[in-house]
């Protein structure tokens, strides 16, 4: 036996193991091992402890589960609970065995691993010797003889002889041997010598006991089992319980009552004794019997254990030991009546041992693993692993098993079934409250709270009651379920109907129900009172739909609003833009022998095209006041701001009027600076003269492109025609309304003055500079400009000087407006321009030279347009 | 921020709030957790987009494994990650389409 620590791979093993034919269904007995196969790591060589521990691990909590089955669900009497239990009988016998089987071993084949055995003894008697203190001393000091006697004998050593002798013997018999010999056995029950014993190989088997429903009950016969169970506590308290004082009395219980209830079979039923094997449990109880007969027996004839432990004395130590199993209950239903009163511990958790009675084939594992051949290891493992799985499951799954016994589950079905009567019925205050006190859940929890109170809003009286209600003796939590009994069900159940049919009464005028600590409401409806599901408060305040707020919103000065505005008026100048070019594509065709028809329709056509022009007009909002130092920016500006406004410019410019364009450009420039392009892009104030190339942002940059494609050229298009007194005008109105060191600094300001001064300079160079008055406006007027210009000739290039801006810095509208100015300007201005902006020059020439040929190029033409303008070229700088 | 009660002039249907933002540019969230952000160039009755110049946006929560709840519950925004990606074109159905609002500058 793997006990002594003995190497389990002794061929005398393996031998028996093959020989005997309920061998083969062994592999389920392995369940423990199966359950970590990992957890050895070398699965190989299985260090002995450590199948232990994890075998205890795994074993316990589907021990339980089973625990019914094993030990019977009828309520037990004395009788009935010890039929399944032979221990006294087993220990007995597996002592007897044990102790042959150890000797043997040394004898034969010295330990190869010195460690295990000796742990082994020493454990085995601390266990014991703690139980010791207690008044059963001296029987489990009887155990621990029949354990200690061979050891203190010198047999493992000295006596080999005598018992190998009798080893080889038992090696030769099958397992019908075996049952024969116990069928003989059974029939006289005279002490039996050893033979009759099964070799402790076959004793793996019994584990089946631990899980009958799950594994196929072997053949071999059950008694080879409990012996097995009194093995393993010796050695398990020492591994694994080592220092945990509270674990060895749980563990002791099972031992004692293994040397006790034998006993009683034995005394109440010795004439059942009909040799049978692999039956139900009750067969082996029987078959335990007389086992524990013949144990008897052996141990009384080989003198070597003390008779008087396993007398009559041992019946009160039982009680004692196990209240639990032996107390008036008499009810062996033990498993979940154990989980209970001991604390619950996860199945892994080495402190849930119970008893010891189901750990004992784990012993037997390490050996017949180790006797399997590779293959069958393998399979067996896997067998295992898969069984232990369903196992863990089943103990998940039974974890809530019997957490509420039938009267709880009646109480709750209760509940539910006076929810259904009452419908939503409880409406009222009182209802809910009464709906609370039969709350199963709702007791529990306030218990778990203390009673404390759960919601603020809970009314004070309505919480006394409650705790009333629970403290009240019938939900009292002590005595609850002792003191509800079957009648008591029928009246509660009345009250209930009684309640809700009041409930039902009053449910129209509480057609909603506040849960303390709810959340939510629940709504009641019937047929009198169907539920409301839109609940709409109509205040006697809600405003009319008139356009109040919104015109009050504008006021406020969000730009969401004028947004808005502004999207809008842009769509519907797009709606009248649509109308008017398909309009426009549908103009009849008139021909000068066009008949009156035609005439007439073209006279429509023109009317609606007009009445549409019209009405284009007025949504492009040019003529609305000009409100002073308002902080929204004029519808039209507005509409500019945005990109498909811009867009839309070339469009509208078709089918308006010249009057209606120059009113546009006026308007355009008067309100100039409040154009995103120009007050956008404006390079912050605080900019210096040459600071770092200030990059306006890309949407900006953007706008200003989009700006300069489709505002400009309809603008600079018109302006191309515009007669001196117009571009006179516009120029004045420039000056006199915008900030022109704005317009200077940005792209789109600088173009539209350069647009105003060079058609101006066209103008005069086409007409000649005839002395008009318009032409002393316009001088004066370029003064002003020229003068403004020039105070800002160091802010006027856009992106700073330093070299790597002039490589990349889009001026050519720069240029364009230094030529513009410097073609009409005087000799005077002409040498002020080209000081101020000398240095540009210079830089631009010396950068262009260090650039490809084709960007120099291109830099050094925009440079000539001033140049030329003023008479000179970039050659003679060069 | 386009609701009923700022048409005054009942033009008449919803969709005509979207019409405003024809042009403009547009924040639309998807489903499966997605936005989009871009020009609206086009838009139907079913509310399916055409969108140009668009950043999606595609928030994903990674998965972790259950076995690892215990000890990582208390960052939920650990998993929370997006994607970027950016498109010239879009066409989006409107099936997927939540919400379309005008995109508001960032100040």
């Amino acid at each position: 036996m793997s006990f002594f620590g003995f190497d389990t791979t002794l061929p005398r093993d393996r031998g028996h193991q093959t020989a005997a034919p309920g061998f083969g269904q062994t592999q389920d007995a392995f369940a423990g091992l199966s359950s970590r196969p990992d957890a050895f790591g070398e699965s190989d060589t299985l260090d002995f402890e450590e199948t232990y521990d994890g075998l205890g691990d795994q074993l316990d909590e589907t021990d339980d589960a089973f625990n019914d089955d094993t030990f019977g669900e009828a309520p037990a009497t004395q009788q009935s609970i010890g039929k399944d239990f032979d221990f006294a009988g087993r220990t007995a016998q597996m002592s007897n065995v044990l102790q042959e089987e150890g000797l043997l071993h040394a004898v034969r084949q010295p330990p190869r691993r010195a460690s295990p055995p000796k742990p082994v003894a020493k454990p085995r008697r601390t266990g014991y010797e703690s139980y010791a203190e207690s008044s059963y001393i001296p029987k489990l000091e009887a155990d621990a003889s029949i354990w200690g006697t061979a050891p203190k004998k010198p047999a493992q050593e000295a006596q080999p002889s005598n018992q190998s002798a009798s080893a080889p013997a038992r090696k030769m018999m099958s397992v019908e041997e075996v049952e024969a010999m116990m069928r003989a056995q059974a029939s006289q029950p005279q002490p039996q010598t050893q033979p009759v014993r099964p070799p402790p190989q076959q004793l793996p088997p019994t584990m089946q006991y631990d899980f009958p429903p799950s594994q196929p009950t072997p053949q071999q016969p059950g008694f080879a089992g409990p012996p097995q169970i009194l093995q393993r506590p010796q050695q398990q308290i020492p591994d694994q319980r080592q220092g945990t004082t509270q674990r060895h009395p749980v563990q002791a219980e099972l031992p004692g009552q293994g040397v006790h209830q034998p006993q009683i079979l034995q005394r109440q039923r010795p004439e059942h004794s009909q040799p049978r094997h692999g039956g139900t449990p009750s067969q082996h109880g029987i078959q335990f019997q007389q086992q524990q007969q013949q144990a008897q027996h052996r141990q009384q004839q080989q003198q070597q254990q003390q008779p008087p432990q396993q007398g009559a004395p041992l019946q009160p130590r039982q009680i004692l030991q196990n209240p639990n199993r032996l107390s008036g209950h008499g009810q062996p239903l033990a498993p979940q009546y154990r989980n209970q009163d001991m604390p619950r511990v996860p199945p892994t958790g080495p402190s849930h041992h119970r008893g010891p009675s189901y750990q004992g084939p784990v012993i037997t594992n390490p050996q017949q693993i180790l006797n399997l051949s590779e293959e069958d290891r393998a399979a067996y493992l896997a067998e295992e692993a898969k069984r232990a799985k369903r196992n863990h499951k089943i103990y998940l799954l039974s974890q809530g098993n019997h957490l509420m016994t039938p009267q709880d589950k009646n109480f709750i079905t209760r509940i539910q079934l006076q929810q259904l009567v009452t419908a939503t019925g409880g409406a009222d205050e009182a209802g809910g409250e009464s709906l609370l006190a039969e709350d199963f859940y709702y007791q529990v929890y306030a218990q778990i709270r203390g009673a404390s109170r759960q919601h603020p809003n809970q009314p004070a009286n309505q919480f006394a009651q409650t705790y009333l209600f629970q403290t009240g003796g019938r939900f009292g939590m002590s005595g609850r379920r002792q003191q509800r009994g079957g009648d008591n069900h029928m009246q509660r159940m009345e009250q209930q109907v009684q309640r809700a049919v009041e409930a039902a009464k009053l449910k129209p005028k509480n057609k909603q129900l506040v849960i303390e600590g709810s959340l939510g409401k629940i709504s009641f409806s019937n047929s009198k009172t169907p539920k409301p599901l839109l609940n709409i408060k109509r205040s006697e305040d809600s405003r009319p739909p008139s356009a109040g707020p919104r015109v009050s919103r504008a006021k406020n000065g969000s730009t969401i609003p004028d947004r808005k505005v502004a999207l809008r008026d842009l769509e519907k100048i797009y709606d009248t833009l649509m109308v008017l070019e398909d309009h426009e594509r549908r103009m009849p065709r008139l021909r000068e022998d066009s008949d009156a028809a035609v005439v007439q329709s073209h006279m429509e056509w023109t009317q609606q095209m007009e009445s549409l022009n019209q009405r284009l007009w007025t949504e492009l909002k040019v003529m609305e006041p000009i409100i002073p130092n308002s902080t929204t920016a004029h519808p039209f500006i507005a509409l500019l701001s945005h990109p498909k406004g811009k867009k839309a410019i070339p469009r509208v410019f078709r089918h308006l009027s010249e009057q209606q364009r120059v009113t546009i450009l006026t308007m355009l420039v008067i309100q100039l600076d409040g154009l995103d392009v120009i007050s956008a892009a404006l390079p912050p104030a605080s900019a210096g003269p040459h600071a770092d190339a200030i990059v306006p942002s890309a949407s900006v940059r953007d706008e200003v492109e989009l700006f300069a494609m489709s505002v400009i050229p309809p603008l600079f298009t018109y302006v191309s025609d515009a007669p001196l007194h117009i571009v006179v005008g516009l120029l004045g109105l420039a000056l006199d309304r915008t900030n022109i060191s704005n317009l200077i600094r940005t792209k789109i300001g600088l173009g539209i003055l350069t647009m105003f001064v060079s058609r101006a300079e066209l103008i005069r160079q086409a007409q000649g500079a005839a002395g008009s008055s318009d032409w002393d406006v316009w001088t004066s007027h370029y003064d002003r400009l020229f003068d403004e210009a020039e105070s800002e000739l160091p802010f006027i290039f856009p992106g700073g000087s330093n070299a790597a801006s002039l490589k990349e810095v889009d001026d050519v509208h720069v240029w364009q407006f230094l030529a513009a100015m410097g073609v009409g300007a005087s000799p005077d201005q002409q040498q002020r321009l080209v000081l101020g902006v000398k240095e540009r020059v210079m830089e631009t020439v010396a950068v262009s030279k260090a650039l490809p040929a084709d960007l120099a190029a291109k830099r050094l033409g925009n440079v000539n347009l001033f140049m030329r303008a003023i008479g000179l070229d970039v050659e003679l700088l060069g | 921020m386009d609701s009923a009660d700022d048409t005054p002039t009942a033009s008449g249907e919803p969709l005509d709030l979207v019409r405003l933002c024809i042009d403009e540019v547009v924040y639309v969230k998807l489903r499966g957790d997605r936005e989009l952000s871009g020009r609206l160039h086009a838009y139907d009755s079913h509310c399916n987009l055409i969108l140009g110049d668009v950043e999606e946006t595609i928030y994903i929560v990674d998965e972790k494994d259950s076995d690892d709840e215990d000890s990582d519950d208390e960052d939920d925004s650990a998993g929370m990650r997006f994607v970027k990606k950016k498109s010239e074109m879009l066409f989006v159905r409107g099936d997927s389409v939540v919400l379309v609002s005008p995109d508001q500058p960032k100040d």
